[in-house]
Order: structure tokens, then C-alpha cells, then sequence
């Protein structure tokens, strides 16, 4: 970890460990604590935010991880997320198959999608994976429909609660806790493998294609890789979803989703797993946020039925924001805040030439 | 006789790629008008860089010039945008992307954007290269090297600079066709007036049509002279122009180590 | 018969749409995916000045076409220029947020209801009967037209006026042509204020032949495969690209299904990507883009 005082491991067993300094583990520590006895003293609406953004979290770290460190755009994240949830209805309709088949069978969909949309992003470069992954939000969502007009679900397709052994998970407490360990699990799993060879290789891929290629890393395998591993993690988020929600729809899963996605890591920070789960905090707040402040501003009641548009206009100029002032986003404040008190009373001023 | 105005003062600068690589430190030069000073030295000595300092960079480049100055007729140009410097007389002739390879001969002498004075634009043009007036319909990409180096002159021409600067002229071409291009370079700059800034890895070619030099090692000068004194010095006979005195022993004698010691040491 | 026409409507309207889009990627290398909100932009503009000028119809529909143009230059002028010297990715990103947040203020300005600029023209479009028993709309005629009157007038300006051939030099080697005296921000406000000013009239004839409602970016974004199929800088393919689209869609609507509609653009689109990633007549992306 890079900070403003320094940088002082010595050894490869210190160079792994996740958390090195005291103060990092005693934060770590109360920080867990603090995740786990929430839910036994929060309201219901706020273990449901909570509940949302673990959730969210994981689709923004597969996100990340594409976009963030692979440099590939990827537009097409609702499709994604749709493939998995209309995986676990359909599965759930047509044969009632149980969690612990849906979840894995959304996450191969998910990796055979990715499979099929990373391959073009091998011949061409940046915004070609883009342009090829709006496609396939398009042909998802529209077969999605179809199934749902084709079996007669219009409104979409409803599930029961995911059962184990008889015990069905239901309450907003226990999905808490199962949803939190999925995230933390993401979580750790993007940052091993960043650490990874896999990860050096991305950086590598990010930073310069033609040089990476001649260094010997195998850039259209890492490329789509990257890819695939991303799509199958957002399908298993997907099928979450769908039972968190209990309800599959077609509408839930529209272009807007995609882009709020592309927000998180946006405005997170592109290139940091910190920077996924700040970006995923800020968006699953903002519309909240919105709901709170037009309701306390003495606003007429018409304004009240224009919150969606309110949302986006909102949601557009933060994000403008962040790409024109702070283009290294929250994890950039942060970074900030940190040198500033880590420097005191010394103060950091770049030097004449730099931004 | 009056001496000659100062058109071009560099003064100690400092170029920065990416905030952190220094490609270009301390360098000072002035350029008086009617010159011919050529800037000589080694792959990657930056002498293109300050070529391009003088002329401008664009955001693409991520880079700029983070020390020092550069004055042209009096106004500080450094860190302006390139078609500033253009229109205020300073024309760079590139070394690489010269012309624009999809745009025919024609359309590529129409693109530039025409200088304040007089003459109609194509006409200056083609009037110091006639080559190109067979070759109007043809795309630029497919022409040959001396070809390309004659619209790349000829197009720069259309911007009527007072001061042109001219990366790598000789650079993969004939002697045949260096020794033709610098015939018109001479004929164009005593008609035109035009003072010149030639950057040169061939010497020999540099010094023969300078009045003056300066030499570039690692992105500093490192000597400076008439075209005469740095004809007849040392170093520059052994290092750039190749002449050797005595016999060669043993690899202590190799160039690279010798100058360094010599220079540095 | 009726399926020909149709077609050619269909193809007229990508077509006006995408060279928009080949105008912004050809001169700045960027993908202006807010190009489909532009659009509404347009319409909503023709819109008020209708309503506002309910007098004289033509003057509405000059001021809005002016409008639109005004609101690309500002766009560029006020957003996009400081995304020049940036990633190509970062400046595509921005026109996601800037479609996001025209998307919310049209409705907070307009309100999300379904306007009929046509109605505020008081303008009629009544439908044209053109052979054996196949109709076609005034509108769509117009449009027709519209849409053969820019391409005429971009071929004549990129291939022959000195400021076309200065915009294509731009678009090939920004920093040649500022050394050559172009001034960068110069031109790509221009294109940007071109592009939008077509996107404007897109959008104007679209909403005077069917409404208008948020639903239009829609096609905006359908349009985007045609110029892609064609060469995302070559205003030739995208017509053709248009051409291809429009086959496909009314055809694949005709005889297998109506919901296919959205999805048809983007499969023909995958499918070119795989053979020909560059596009028809595109010219090869350099290593070293993005």
C-alpha cells in the first residue's frame, strides 16, 4: 500500500499479508464489528441500503475489474446482470430447481456470455468491447421479454426464497449477513487476484498493449480473461438479485443500470477496489439522498412525481463532475485526505510542471 | 551594418513528458535573423523535443515546458498551443507524421493555414516545388520520400513563417535528393528571408549549410560554435563527422566511452 | 411494396442520425453516445419555439434547427473541450453522463408527457400515395429529402471547401494540422455544432411524424450500429450501413417477429464486428488508438 510516509515491507511474507500495520488491523477490526452488529440495531430500511449495496457492490467490483484494470469499457452490465437473474427464474420456473443449482448455473451463463462478447473486443481496441457489450444488453433483455410474453409472465417472473435444508432465507437480517459475506468474499477475491500474476498482467495490458504483448503476457487471452471472469461474477450477482427481490422483470434491467454501473467505478475511482465500494455507497445513496432533500425542501407536490427525472439530472452532472475535476475519483479525495494528515504539519506541493 | 536581430531566444529550459520524464534540461539558444543554426547530436539527445518545445505542444503530448523560457520577436511562446506559434511565424517542418497521408498533395497545400503575408497560398508552394504540381491528385501516403519531404517543406511554406524549423530533413532519404532539397532550402531561404533551425543527425549535411551549431548530449548542449569551429574540433571531427586520429586499439576506444570521458570526466 | 417504402424511410432516418455520430468520431476520435439525447434535444427545442411562435411555423422550425446548432458549439465550448487532451475513453464517458443529464432536464423542463409539435406548428401530415396502394407520410417524404440534402451538402464541404478538407486533416493528425496553423478547438466545436444541428433535424421530423416523447433516443442509439457497420468514419458507409439496417430490421419485423425491433441493429452490428471489425469502408484503427 502506497501511502505519503512510505513504503517499508522487506520481506515476501510481509509483501502478502493483506493488513501490515497495527492501525490497519484494530481499523479492520472495529470496522467488522461495526458491519456485524449493525443489522441488531438499524432500522429495516437501513439494513435494506445496506442489503443493496452488497449486493451492488459485487456487479461494481466485476465492473472494476474490467474496466478499472483491464481498461475495456463495458456497457453492457444490465444484460449481465439480467442474464443471472433470468437464469435463476427460469430455472426456478420450468424445473424448480434450488439455489445451489441456479447459482452456479448462472455463473457458467455468465462466463459462456462473456466468452461471446469479449471475443471481439480481441481484434479491435477501447471502444469496440463497449460498442459489442450494448449489444448484448439489447439481445438479453429482448430474450428475457420474449420469455416472458412467450410463458405469459408480462409482469414478470416471481421466485420463492432460496431454501437450505428447510430453512428458508427470507428476513432482511439474515439476507444481511449472507449477502455481506458474498461481498466481503468478492471483495477479497478481486484483491488476490489483482495481486495476482493475473493482475500484473492486466496492469501491464492497461497500461501499454504493444509492450505487454513483447514482454511475453498474452494480452487477448488476459483481455478476455478479465472478461469473462467479470461477466460470470455479475450473472452470480444477477441471480442474488433475483431472489433478494423475489422477482424477475425485464424493466428492472434497463441501459440506465448500465451506465449507474459505469458511475460507480467512475466516480469511485478507476483502478481500485476501494474505489468500486465508494463508488457503489455513493450511487445506492444518491437517489435516497434526492428523496431526502426534495422532501425537506418546502417543494410543491408536483416535483415529488418528477424524482426519476430529478435522479438523473442529479446523477449526470455529479458524474460530469467527477470526470472534469476529480478524475481519480473518491479513492482520489481519499488519497488526499490521507497525505494531508499523514504529512502534517508538512504539506505536500507538487512540483512545478505537474498537475 | 546593424547586427542582426535576436528572432529566437531559448533560455534554460526544461521539457517534462508525463509529469515525470525530463527530456530536455538547461538548454539555452538564440537564433539571429537570416541564420541557418543547426542543432546536432545522437538519437534521443532531445533535439527533437526542443524543436517541438519551440513550436508547441499539444494535450496529447503530455508535455511541457516546465522551466525557462522561449522568446520569438519579443513575446514569451512557450506552452502556447501550436497553431499560436504558427500563425506567429514559427513553422515546424515534423521528422515523422509530416503530411496527412489520406488528403491528396493538393488538399494537403490547401489544409495549411495561410500566413499574414501577401502571396496566395498554393502558389508559394508550388512555385518552389513544381515536382508537386503533377502530383496534385495523388494521396500523400503513397508518395516517395523525397516526394513527402518536398510537400512537408512546401506546406509549411503556405504558413508563411519568418522562422522554420526543420526536423530531421535528411532522414532515410538519397544523398541524391538531400543534396537537391537543401539546393532548395538555400534558394527558398534567400528569396524568403527565412531564418532556419535545422535538426540533423547527419553532421556532415548540418554543418556544411549552418552558420552555427549547437551540439545535444542526453538533453543538454553541450558545445556551441560557428559552423567553422565545430567543423575543425576535435570531438566533433572523432565523434560526429567521423574522422579518426591514429589507429583504433582496443574497445576502450569506443566512441561512447571516449566522449563520455572526455566530456564528463 | 408498402415493405420497400418502409424500408427507405427506415434507412433515410439512421442515416440522418448516424452522420452525426461519423461527423464527431471522424474529426475528434470520440463517440458522442449522447448523440441519441441530442436529438430529443432538437425536437423539444421545435417544440417550444412552435408553442412560443405558433404564428409563423417556418421561422420555429429555422430557430430550432439554429438552436440546435448552438447547443452542440456549447456542448463542445463548455464540456467536452476540457476532454481533449484525455483518454478517447474519458471523453466517451462524459457523453454517457451528458445523455444521462439531458435525459432528466428534458423532463424536468418539459415534463414527460407526449408532445405534438405538430399540432403547435399547426402544420398537417397527411399521407401520400405513391405506387400500387403504398403510402408514405409528408413527413417521412421530407425527411427522405432532408436526409439526401445533408449528405449532398457534407460530401461538398469535407471533399471541397477549404475549412471540410481542414476538419478531415484535423481528424487524421491533430497535431500536424496544428502546427499547420488549425485551430483544434476551432474545429471540433464545429463538429460538434454540425453534428447536433443534424441530430436537431432528425429529431424535429421525427417527433413531427410520430410525437414526441422520451422514447426517441432509442432510435438515436439503434442508429449507432448503422454507423458503425459502415465505418465509424466514413459518411459514405453510413449510409450504407443505414441502408443495410433498415433491410434487416423491416424485414426481420415483417416475417418473424415485432419485438425484434431493438435487437436487430445491434446483431447485425455483431456480426460485422466479428468479419470486419473496422467496418465497411472505415479505415483501420492505428495500433496505438486508446
Amino acid at each position: 500500500m502506497a501511502n505519503a510516509s512510505g513504503y517499508f515491507r522487506t520481506s515476501l511474507g510481509e509483501d502478502l499479508v493483506l493488513l501490515d500495520t497495527r492501525t490497519q488491523k484494530y481499523s479492520c477490526a472495529i470496522f467488522c464489528a461495526l458491519l456485524l452488529f449493525a443489522p441488531f440495531v438499524a432500522k429495516p430500511l437501513f439494513i435494506d441500503i445496506a442489503n443493496q449495496v452488497f449486493l451492488t457492490a459485487i456487479g461494481a467490483l466485476a465492473l472494476m475489474l474490467v474496466t478499472g484494470f483491464a481498461g475495456q469499457i463495458s456497457l453492457g452490465h444490465a444484460g449481465l446482470l439480467a442474464a443471472g437473474a433470468f437464469t435463476a427464474g427460469i430455472l426456478f420456473k420450468e424445473f424448480a430447481a434450488p439455489i445451489w443449482v441456479t447459482l452456479p448455473a448462472s455463473a457458467c451463463i455468465g462466463a459462456v456470455l462473456g466468452l461471446i462478447f469479449g471475443l471481439p473486443s480481441l481484434r479491435l481496441r477501447g471502444l469496440y468491447l463497449a460498442v459489442s457489450t450494448l449489444g448484448l444488453h439489447f439481445i438479453v433483455v429482448y430474450v428475457g421479454g420474449e420469455y416472458e410474453t412467450r410463458r405469459g409472465f408480462s409482469t414478470g417472473i416471481a421466485l420463492d426464497p432460496p431454501s437450505i435444508g428447510g430453512w428458508s432465507l427470507s428476513d432482511g437480517r439474515a439476507w444481511y449477513f449472507v449477502l455481506l459475506a458474498f461481498a466481503a468474499g468478492a471483495t477479497l477475491f478481486s484483491i488476490n487476484l489483482l495481486r495476482s500474476k493475473t493482475g500484473r498482467a492486466w496492469r501491464a495490458l492497461r497500461s501499454n498493449e504493444t509492450v505487454a504483448e513483447a514482454l511475453g503476457v498474452h494480452v487477448a487471452g488476459h483481455k478476455l480473461l478479465a472478461f469473462v471472469i467479470s461477466s460470470t461474477m455479475t450473472s452470480m450477482a444477477g441471480c442474488l438479485f433475483a431472489y433478494y427481490r423475489s422477482f424477475v422483470s425485464v424493466e428492472a434491467f434497463s441501459l440506465f443500470l448500465s451506465i449507474q454501473y459505469v458511475a460507480m467505478v467512475i466516480i469511485g475511482g478507476l483502478g481500485s477496489i476501494l474505489g468500486a465500494l465508494l463508488g457503489t455507497v455513493f450511487v445506492v445513496l444518491l437517489p435516497y439522498i434526492v428523496e431526502w432533500v426534495t422532501a425537506i425542501l418546502p417543494l410543491t407536490a408536483s416535483i415529488s412525481g418528477l424524482i426519476f427525472a430529478i435522479n438523473h439530472t442529479v446523477f449526470g452532472v455529479v458524474m460530469v463532475l467527477f470526470l472534469l475535476f476529480e478524475p481519480r475519483g473518491l479513492v482520489g479525495i481519499w488519497q488526499r485526505l490521507q497525505n494531508y494528515f499523514l504529512l502534517w504539519p508538512f504539506r505536500q506541493t507538487p512540483l512545478p510542471g505537474s498537475r | 551594418m546593424d547586427a542582426p536581430e535576436t528572432l529566437l531566444s531559448v533560455e534554460k529550459i526544461e521539457v517534462t513528458y508525463h509529469r515525470v520524464v525530463t527530456a530536455v534540461q538547461g538548454v539555452s539558444m538564440t537564433v539571429k535573423r537570416g541564420q541557418i543554426v543547426a542543432l546536432l547530436g545522437n538519437n534521443g539527445a532531445g533535439k527533437t523535443t526542443t524543436l517541438r518545445a519551440i513550436s508547441g505542444f499539444v494535450g496529447m503530448d503530455d508535455a511541457r515546458v516546465s522551466e525557462g523560457s522561449i522568446t520569438y520577436k519579443g513575446q514569451r511562446t512557450e506552452n502556447r498551443q501550436p497553431h499560436e506559434v504558427t500563425r506567429l511565424g514559427v513553422v515546424l517542418v515534423p521528422e515523422r507524421s509530416k503530411v496527412f497521408e489520406n488528403l491528396s498533395v493538393a488538399e494537403n497545400i490547401l489544409a495549411a493555414v495561410p500566413g499574414k503575408k501577401g502571396k496566395s497560398q498554393a502558389a508559394v508552394a508550388y512555385e518552389y516545388f513544381p515536382q508537386l504540381v503533377r502530383l496534385r491528385e495523388r494521396e500523400a501516403g503513397y508518395l516517395s520520400g523525397g516526394e513527402r519531404q518536398m510537400l512537408a517543406i512546401a506546406s509549411a511554406l503556405v504558413c508563411a513563417p519568418e522562422l522554420l524549423l526543420v526536423d530531421e530533413l535528411s532522414l532515410g532519404l538519397a544523398p541524391r535528393v538531400v543534396a537537391d532539397l537543401i539546393e532548395r532550402l538555400q534558394l527558398i531561404r534567400g528569396e524568403l528571408g527565412l531564418t532556419i533551425v535545422l535538426v540533423e543527425q547527419n553532421a556532415t549535411v548540418a554543418l556544411e549549410l549552418a552558420d552555427y551549431g549547437y551540439v545535444m548530449e542526453n538533453g543538454r548542449i553541450v558545445l556551441d560554435g560557428t559552423a567553422d569551429r565545430l567543423r575543425s574540433h576535435d570531438d566533433i571531427r572523432e565523434f560526429y563527422l567521423g574522422h579518426v586520429q591514429g589507429e583504433r586499439r582496443n574497445y576502450r576506444d569506443v566512441k561512447q566511452y571516449r566522449r563520455s570521458r572526455r566530456w564528463y570526466g | 411494396m408498402q415493405l420497400a417504402v418502409n424500408i427507405v424511410v427506415l434507412a433515410a432516418i439512421y442515416a440522418l442520425i448516424s452522420c452525426g455520430y461519423v461527423l464527431i468520431y471522424r474529426v475528434s476520435r470520440v463517440l458522442n453516445l449522447a448523440h441519441g439525447e441530442l436529438m430529443l434535444v432538437g425536437a423539444y427545442l421545435l417544440y417550444s419555439t412552435a408553442s412560443l411562435l405558433g404564428g409563423s411555423p417556418v421561422t420555429a422550425v429555422a430557430m430550432a434547427a439554429v438552436l440546435g446548432l448552438l447547443v452542440g458549439v456549447l456542448v463542445y465550448v463548455l464540456l467536452m473541450r476540457r476532454m481533449t487532451g484525455e483518454m478517447v475513453l474519458a471523453a466517451v464517458l462524459c457523453t454517457i453522463a451528458l445523455g444521462v443529464m439531458l435525459r432528466g432536464a428534458t423532463v424536468l423542463i418539459w415534463s414527460a408527457q407526449v408532445r405534438h409539435p405538430m399540432e403547435a406548428l399547426g402544420w398537417s401530415n397527411p399521407s401520400l400515395v405513391l405506387i400500387g396502394d403504398a403510402r408514405i407520410s409528408l413527413i417521412s417524404a421530407i425527411l427522405i429529402g432532408a436526409t439526401a440534402v445533408v449528405y449532398a451538402a457534407l460530401f461538398g464541404f469535407l471533399g471541397f471547401t477549404r475549412w471540410g478538407i481542414r476538419m478531415r486533416a484535423a481528424g487524421q493528425n491533430p497535431l500536424l494540422a496544428s502546427q499547420r496553423g488549425i485551430q483544434l478547438h476551432g474545429v471540433y466545436a464545429l463538429a460538434w455544432g454540425l453534428s447536433t444541428f443534424t441530430a436537431g433535424l432528425a429529431g424535429m421530423l421525427i417527433s413531427l411524424d410520430s410525437g414526441l416523447d422520451g422514447t426517441m433516443t432509442m432510435i438515436g442509439l439503434k442508429a449507432f450500429p448503422a454507423a458503425l457497420v459502415g465505418g465509424l468514419d466514413s459518411l459514405a458507409g453510413a449510409l450504407i450501413g443505414s441502408a443495410i439496417i433498415a433491410i434487416a430490421e423491416v424485414l426481420l419485423i415483417q416475417f418473424v417477429n415485432p419485438l425484434l425491433s431493438d435487437v436487430v441493429p445491434f446483431f447485425v452490428l455483431l456480426v460485422v464486428l466479428v468479419i470486419r471489425p473496422w467496418g465497411l469502408f472505415g479505415s483501420k484503427e492505428e495500433l496505438d488508438r486508446v
